[in-house]
């Protein structure tokens, strides 16, 4: 099959969706003309025009305030905030509207928006550019989180997530935009709440997210060659969540390693060793560990944002060579 | 390899066993789980089901001998194989025990899971199989870091005794029960065919548990040592008592204790609480004792002695930025610490108020965690038994704890002549890491000061 970065497939999923689809406009900072940050939307001013591809000012509010009401009366707006730092910023917005209007207004209102953005440290962005914030957003219900892995995942997801009629907030991992896979032609989607299993193993458990995935596979890769067997689990959507995957995958192994970059507190990893306390105490065998940043804010220095705050392969060998101990 | 075969332990109290019948003969080919003997004990009478397949080389136990269980009753070899020389002499004059103790086995039949596995260290998957087998957690090696007991120390274990005693039997319906009531049914006696366990033996059992269980506490409020106990009776730990057991053996153990004693002269304090107590009631409907007089004391004392409210915290000594008194209360079933928080700036009438408020709560087990865990020095007073005085074993991480013995009238010597004081002896132990002597027994010395010239030291004139 065909090979395609993940950039050119988040670009493919858009246009075919705006052909699809008049209703469809894409809003946000640097997104017409210089074709976003991450040149995630490149061409598609050029081909739909300043109506369907809209530049906006520079106020997140604004531009998920003007996506939400256009949800509302029936269009379909794809909006961009530039990095998850961001998110912040408009976060009433998302919380307290977006999240909860169907619900207050008893069902009365579609909010059909998809919430485009990106995170991830790795390019010197430091504090304000470079987070890896999605664990936040699973606190709020009413809102679909989709934290896609490979190019064939951002554009099947990306898809659904349009498609669906309820606010999507969709996390690229701007460390993976150039990162190449197959990609089918044309439309095609990957349900929400459908986690997959990167590669089967008996031994532990890892679950992992956005980059952190591909952390992982190397892991599995070369700890295969010392005969340890690591199943890697990737969510693909926090919310909804597919718990059953992770729990039987628990259950085969009983041990747990969880790979995620965001902050170590309130991780989303936190939540999943929750879940396992919760709904299947009896298979564990070890302590559930997680590998993710630091509690502190991204570092600017090169090396300390490489060597010292996001997870990588050696930490998490390391995890994994803890939880062994106990088998 | 030889494989010996023992007389099972078969019930929570049963220690011996009559081999009845041979069921097999020396030089019979055997499979594992055929019947070799019947045994009776004072409870049933049962088949035992081979260890191992083999040839039955030899019977060291013959019919109508009683032997205690776990004995090596027969050994069973492979085909071919002769048997090891150290069961030849063996027989009825001596018969061997397995290595294991017997107690241990008795241990392992009782309820012990039911007062919780304590201290032990386990895996959430290793005691979830360990409870769902019935199987203590103390009878299990650990082998994984810091001898953690891990799932396949259980299941080794389950397999080895699974290997050993004979399978129990159960019927569906009591194993049901058994489950449902809590009781590990391994741990019960079948009289059923084959010592099957039934229902009605789960229902006996529990009968037996709920005896063997500490009586329900009365809601009394006056604590007393009688009748509480039998003799004879085992008594599995409350957890109360767990976290007493912990603190006391951590406390004297950890910290080396030294004691001092003076006696104080009780006479002003009396006639002032005596002036004082029944105005204060009627307006402030709070009656003071004794023991807020000392709380005050103490809170004032440790001001001027601030090493006496301090903790030892591995190579540091925290000085604890408040003064919170604790008064050991006395329950039905053990001890508790409510603190007076900030006893140094409260007056006596609100003293007494937290006081009265903590005792009775604490009685009635309602205080908070907070509580209990903010006292940073302790008062335990014995005045209402007849003791003279006592010593103390910090309350950790506190490093200092004053006893307080009954009030007594004594002829005391003053100015040459004889005179009758009320007196109190009050008692001072102390964490000697930190307190030397002569500052504890500056302290002391402060305390019966104040104690000795109550107007002034608790009444501010301005």
């Amino acid at each position: 099959m065909r090979q395609l970065t993940f950039r050119e497939a988040v670009v493919e999923a858009l246009d075919i969706a705006m052909q699809r689809d008049p209703k469809i406009f894409l809003l946000g900072e640097d997104i017409g003309y210089y074709g976003g940050l991450f040149q995630a939307t490149q061409g598609l001013m050029q081909k739909y025009g300043e109506d369907r591809v809209m530049d906006s000012p520079i106020s997140e509010s604004a531009i998920l305030g003007a996506g939400i009401g256009s949800a509302i009366v029936g269009v379909h707006p794809i909006v961009e905030i530039m990095n998850v730092d961001f998110m912040p910023v408009c976060m009433d917005q998302l919380v307290n509207q977006a999240a909860k209007m169907r619900y207050m207004f008893g069902g009365q209102m579609k909010i059909p928006l998809v919430i485009r953005t990106t995170c991830g440290a790795g390019r010197g962005g430091a504090a304000h550019h470079a987070q890896a914030i999605h664990a936040v957003f699973m606190h709020f219900p009413g809102i679909k989180i989709v934290v896609p892995a490979t190019p064939y995942d951002v554009k099947g997801l990306l898809f659904t997530a349009i498609e669906d009629e309820n606010p999507v907030l969709f996390i690229e991992d701007k460390m993976m935009y150039n990162v190449k896979g197959e990609v089918p032609e044309g439309y095609y989607t990957v349900p929400f709440g459908q986690a997959v299993i990167r590669q089967k193993g008996k031994d532990v458990t890892i679950v992992a997210t956005l980059r952190m995935v591909h952390k992982a596979l190397t892991v599995a890769e070369e700890m295969e060659k010392e005969g340890i067997a690591i199943e890697v689990v990737d969510p693909r959507t926090l919310c909804p969540l597919d718990k059953d995957t992770i729990i039987n995958s628990f259950k085969k192994t009983g041990k747990l390693v969880i790979v995620d970059e965001g902050n170590r507190v309130g991780n989303f990893g936190s939540e999943i060793a929750s879940i396992i306390a919760e709904e299947a105490v009896e298979y564990i065998q070890a302590p559930i560990l997680k590998v993710t940043a630091p509690h502190v804010p991204v570092p600017y220095s090169p090396v300390l944002e490489k060597e010292f705050y996001i997870p990588n392969e050696e930490r998490i060998k390391k995890a994994v060579y803890r939880v062994l101990e106990f088998s | 390899m030889a494989v010996e075969v023992v007389l099972p332990a078969l019930g929570l109290t049963v220690e011996k066993g009559t081999i009845l019948k041979w069921l097999k003969r020396e030089g019979d080919i055997v499979t594992k789980g055929e019947s070799l003997f019947e045994v009776e004990t004072e409870k049933v009478t049962t088949e035992v089901e081979s260890p191992a397949s083999g040839i039955l080389k030899k019977i060291l136990i013959p019919e109508g001998i009683e032997v205690p269980i776990l004995t090596v009753v027969a050994v069973i070899t492979k085909q071919g194989e002769s048997l090891p020389d150290k069961y030849d002499m063996m027989g009825i004059q001596k018969p061997q025990k397995k290595e294991e103790p017997v107690q241990i086995h008795i241990q392992e039949a009782s309820f012990s899971m039911s007062s919780g596995p304590g201290e032990i260290k386990a895996l959430p998957a290793a005691r979830w199989l360990a409870k769902e087998e019935g199987v203590s957690l103390s009878l299990i090696k650990g082998s994984g870091p810091g001898r953690s007991i891990l799932l396949k120390d259980v299941k080794s274990f389950l397999a080895k005794e699974a290997q050993r005693g004979p399978k129990i039997l159960i019927t569906p319906t009591a194993r049901k029960l058994a489950d449902k009531k809590g009781i590990p049914f391994t741990s019960i006696q079948g009289t059923g065919i084959s010592g099957r366990v039934v229902k009605a033996d789960v229902l006996e059992a529990e009968a037996r548990f709920k005896l063997a269980e500490t009586r329900p506490v009365p809601t009394s409020v006056k604590p007393s040592g009688l009748s509480k106990y039998k003799l004879g009776q085992i008594v599995p730990m409350s957890s109360i008592r767990k976290v007493i057991a912990k603190r006391m053996a951590q406390s004297k153990f950890t910290a080396p204790h030294v004691y001092f004693f003076n006696d104080v002269n009780m006479e002003k304090l009396l006639a002032l609480r005596e002036d004082v107590v029944t105005d204060l009631e009627e307006k402030e409907g709070i009656r003071i004792s004794i023991n807020d007089f000392f709380i005050k004391a103490v809170a004032l004392s440790l001001k001027e002695y601030p090493i006496l409210n301090s903790m030892v915290s591995g190579e540091e000594i925290r000085i604890l930025p408040e003064i919170n008194v604790g008064l050991a209360v006395a329950m039905e079933n053990g001890l508790i610490v409510p603190a007076i928080p900030k006893a140094d700036q409260l007056g006596l009438v609100e003293i007494a108020r937290y006081r009265s408020d903590l005792v009775e709560r604490a009685r009635e087990a309602r205080l908070t965690i907070e509580e209990t865990e903010r006292g940073t020095f302790t008062i335990s007073s014995l005045a209402q038994f007849d003791i003279t005085f006592f010593t103390a074993i910090l309350n950790p991480p506190q490093s200092g704890i004053l006893t307080v013995g009954k009030v007594e009238e004594r002829p005391v010597v003053r100015g040459g002549q004889v005179m009758i004081q009320r007196m109190v002896r009050q008692g001072l132990s102390v964490d000697h890491r930190i307190i030397d002597g002569a500052v504890a027994a500056q302290f002391l010395q402060s305390l019966k000061k104040k104690l000795e010239n109550p107007y002034s030291s608790f009444f501010s004139i301005c």
